[in-house]
C-alpha cells in the first residue's frame, strides 16, 4: 500500500528530502522536484504542501505521515489525531521575543502590563504569554514583523529566528524565549494502525538516518 | 454557519439507513431505546466532561439564569437517567440512543460542530464478560452499517496508568510523561524520560507506544516487560476478553493496541476504536468508565460505545458501491377524469409497501413519462379515466391493463 508523506516547501524541504534520500526511502532533489506537487516512486508518495498545510493533511488522513516544523504545530494546536513520531533535528531555530535595542524592556519581569506584540506566531505566543499571566494586545502581521515596533505599532516582536541575523540587522534584541523548534515527523492516527507496518518501517529508517547524521 | 450543514436526500437517507441498521442491531442483542433532552443543565456535562471538553460546549441561559448546555455527548445525560429516574431499574441496564450532538471544535480547523452519533451502553455490569460483548456489538453494528474493510483495536486504560506508576519519578516529571502521552508526542515523551536515570524494561515500553499493536501474542511479550500489578491485571483482562470475543465469533477484524491512549480521567478499564481504511479518524470508540455512575449517585460499573454516523457515511459513499438514493416503486400521473382512480392506485400500491407518488396535476401521457423521470421512479401508470390504465415499466413498452390487474403486476414484480 502507498504510504503518503506531507512535505512543505521552503527551507525545510531541502533537508527533508536530503534524509528521504538518505534513509533510502526516496532519492528526490529538489532541483528535480521543481514545481511538481506530486511525486510517486516505489510504494511512497511525495505531496508538496505549504508548511502551514501539513498538519491539516495528516489530521485529516490525506498524508499518512508529514515532514513539518515544530513552530507549525504549535500553531496548529493539538488535535487528537496526529502522533509526533520523531524529531528529525534539521532547521533548528528559535520562537523568541524581541524588542527594538533602545527599548528600555528586558526579561517578561520589566513589561507592561499590558505589552503590545506583533506576530505571524498568535496561538504560541499567547499560549506563552498566558502561562506568564502576562496580559498582551497580539497584532497579527503576515510579513516584516521586525518592522512593527520600530514605527511604534507595539513593545515587542515574537518571532522565529535561527541566527539572531535579521533580528541584529534591524535593531532587534531578544528578551525571552518562548520555545525551540526543529522539523518533526508527524503521523495521522489511523494511518499508525492501518499502515502500521510500512510507517513504522519508514520511521525506523528514518530515525536511522537522523542518528547518522549526528 | 460554519460547521453546521444541512443533509440532502441522497445522504440524509443513507446515513437515515445506516442509523436504523444500527440500532435494530444494539436491540437484537436486547438493548432499550431511550432518547434524553437536547439540552442538559451544565452541571451535569461538569461531572463528566474535563475542563477543556467543557469550554468547547454550546451553553446558554434560561428565563432564570440557569446555564444549560447542548448536549455534547450522550453518555453522560444516560448515566444520568441510569442513575436517576432508573435508579429503581435492576442492573445491568442496556440502553442505547441516537441523535446529534454538537460542540465546538479545539480551534483547530474549521470542522463540524454537529454530528450524528448512534451509541449503546451496558451499564452495571464489570469484568471481561461485559467488555467483550460490547465490543462485539460494535463490530456487529459496523457490519450491520453496511462496511465491508473495517478494523477494530482493543486496548486498556489501565496499562499506562501501571507503567506511570511503576516509574519511580517525581510527580513533576509523570505529568509531564502523561501530558506527553495524551498529546501523542513521542518526541516530547523521549526527551523527558531521557532526563530520568532509569532505563527500565518499563521504559522501552513507554517508548514504543504507537508500536504496541498486535495479535493476543503481544500480551504475552508485553508480559515479560511489565513489573506492575495494575498493568500485569489489564493485560489479563485483555486476554480474557480476546477468548470471550472469539467464542462470539469474531477474531480477524480485532487487534490488540497496548499504545491506545484516551481521555486518562474517564475510562478506566478496556478502551476500543474502530477503523476503516480510507478514513484519518476512528468511525466507533468506546470503553469501560466505571467511575461516571458515582458522580450521579448510583455507583455502577459501566461501558458502552458511539458510531460516528456522518464518517460511516463518509467511509460508505467513498466505498465501491455507494448507497443509492432509494428508487421510486411508481409514479402514478393522471388526466383529469382519471384523478379519483389515480389516488385509489396510489394507497393500493402503497398498502403492498411500495413507494408510490402520485401527481398533483393533470398532464398528457408525453408530459407524464418525463415526470416520471424527473422523480426518477421504476414504473409509470397513467390513468385516463377508463376502468384501465397505461402501465409502462422503465425502458419499456406501455400496455394497457385493469388497475387491480396493474396494482398486483406491480406488486409481483416488487415481490
Amino acid at each position: 500500500m502507498t504510504v503518503t508523506i506531507a512535505l512543505p516547501t521552503g527551507n525545510i524541504q531541502g533537508p527533508g528530502l536530503a534524509l528521504l534520500a538518505r534513509a533510502d526511502l526516496i532519492k528526490v532533489t529538489p532541483q528535480q522536484l521543481g514545481r511538481r506537487l506530486l511525486v510517486e516512486s516505489g510504494g511512497l508518495r511525495l505531496v508538496v504542501v505549504r508548511p502551514a498545510d501539513v498538519p491539516a493533511y495528516v489530521e485529516h488522513g490525506a498524508a499518512d505521515l508529514g515532514i513539518v516544523g515544530k513552530d507549525q504545530l504549535w500553531e496548529a494546536g493539538r488535535g487528537q489525531g496526529l502522533y509526533e513520531l520523531l524529531d528529525l533535528r534539521t532547521n533548528a531555530c528559535r520562537l523568541v521575543i524581541a524588542v527594538p535595542e533602545k527599548s528600555p524592556l528586558q526579561g517578561p519581569e520589566s513589561w507592561p502590563p499590558t505589552l503590545r506584540v506583533a506576530t505571524k506566531y498568535v496561538r504560541a505566543t499567547s499560549a506563552y504569554m498566558e502561562s506568564l499571566g502576562q496580559a498582551v494586545d497580539l497584532v497579527r502581521l503576515h510579513g516584516s514583523v521586525e518592522l512593527a515596533p520600530q514605527v511604534g505599532l507595539v513593545d515587542a516582536i515574537s518571532d522565529l529566528t535561527e541566527t539572531g541575523n535579521t533580528l541584529r540587522e534591524n535593531r532587534l534584541r531578544i528578551v525571552a524565549v518562548i520555545g525551540e523548534s526543529t522539523t518533526r515527523l508527524i503521523a495521522n492516527q489511523v494511518s499508525l494502525k492501518t499502515r502500521a507496518g510500512e510507517v513504522q518501517d519508514i520511521v525506523r529508517r528514518l530515525r536511522g538516518a537522523v542518528e547518522s547524521a549526528d | 454557519m460554519p460547521g453546521f450543514r444541512d443533509l440532502l436526500p441522497s445522504e440524509a437517507e443513507a446515513m437515515r439507513a445506516v442509523q436504523e441498521c444500527v440500532l435494530a442491531e444494539m436491540r437484537r442483542w436486547g438493548y432499550r431505546f431511550v432518547v434524553t433532552s437536547t439540552l442538559e443543565s451544565l452541571d451535569v456535562f461538569a461531572r463528566g466532561l474535563a475542563a477543556d471538553q467543557q469550554r468547547r460546549l454550546f451553553k446558554l441561559t434560561d428565563a432564570d439564569g440557569a446555564l444549560l448546555a447542548v448536549v455534547g455527548e450522550r453518555t453522560i445525560p444516560v448515566a444520568r437517567l441510569a442513575a436517576g429516574q432508573l435508579r429503581g431499574a435492576p442492573l445491568p441496564l442496556r440502553l442505547c440512543y441516537s441523535g446529534p450532538v454538537l460542540s465546538n471544535d479545539g480551534g483547530r480547523f474549521a470542522s463540524r460542530r454537529e454530528s450524528q452519533q448512534v451509541g449503546a451502553e451496558l451499564i452495571g455490569a464489570g469484568g471481561p464478560v461485559a467488555d467483550a460483548e460490547v465490543i462485539a456489538l460494535a463490530v456487529r453494528c459496523l457490519d450491520a452499517a453496511g462496511l465491508r474493510r473495517y478494523q477494530v483495536d482493543v486496548g486498556h486504560s489501565e496499562f499506562f496508568q501501571g507503567l506511570l506508576d511503576g516509574l519511580k519519578l517525581g510527580s513533576e516529571l509523570k505529568a509531564q510523561i502523561r501530558s506527553a502521552l495524551a498529546a501523542r508526542d513521542l518526541v516530547g515523551l523521549e526527551r523527558t524520560l531521557a532526563e530520568t536515570p532509569l532505563r527500565s524494561a518499563e521504559h522501552e515500553l513507554l517508548l514504543r507506544f504507537p508500536a504496541l499493536r498486535g495479535g493476543p501474542e503481544i500480551l504475552d511479550a508485553a508480559g515479560e516487560l511489565v513489573r506492575n500489578r495494575r498493568s500485569e491485571r489489564a493485560l489479563g483482562e485483555l486476554r480474557r476478553v480476546f477468548e470471550l470475543l472469539a467464542a462470539h465469533g469474531l477474531g480477524a477484524t480485532l487487534q490488540i493496541d497496548l499504545g491506545a491512549i484516551r481521555d486518562f480521567d474517564y475510562y478506566t478499564g478496556v478502551i476500543f476504536e474502530g477503523f476503516g481504511p480510507e478514513l484519518g479518524r476512528p468511525l466507533a470508540q468506546g470503553g469501560r468508565y466505571d467511575g461516571l455512575l458515582a458522580r450521579f449517585g448510583r455507583p455502577a460499573p459501566a461501558t458502552g460505545f458511539v458510531v460516528h454516523l456522518d464518517l460511516v457515511g463518509e467511509v460508505l459513499a467513498r466505498s465501491d458501491h455507494p448507497p443509492a438514493l432509494p428508487r421510486l416503486d411508481a409514479a402514478v400521473a393522471w388526466s383529469a377524469p382519471g384523478l379519483e382512480s389515480a389516488l385509489r392506485i396510489g394507497s393500493s400500491l402503497r398498502r403492498f409497501g411500495m413507494r408510490a407518488v402520485v401527481d398533483t396535476e393533470a398532464r398528457s401521457q408525453a408530459a407524464a413519462r418525463a415526470w416520471r423521470d424527473v422523480v426518477g421512479a421504476r414504473h409509470l401508470l397513467y390513468c385516463a379515466g377508463a376502468p384501465s390504465v397505461t402501465w409502462q415499466p422503465a425502458g419499456q413498452r406501455a400496455r394497457r391493463l385493469p388497475a387491480e390487474q396493474a396494482v398486483a403486476r406491480l406488486a409481483g414484480a416488487r415481490a
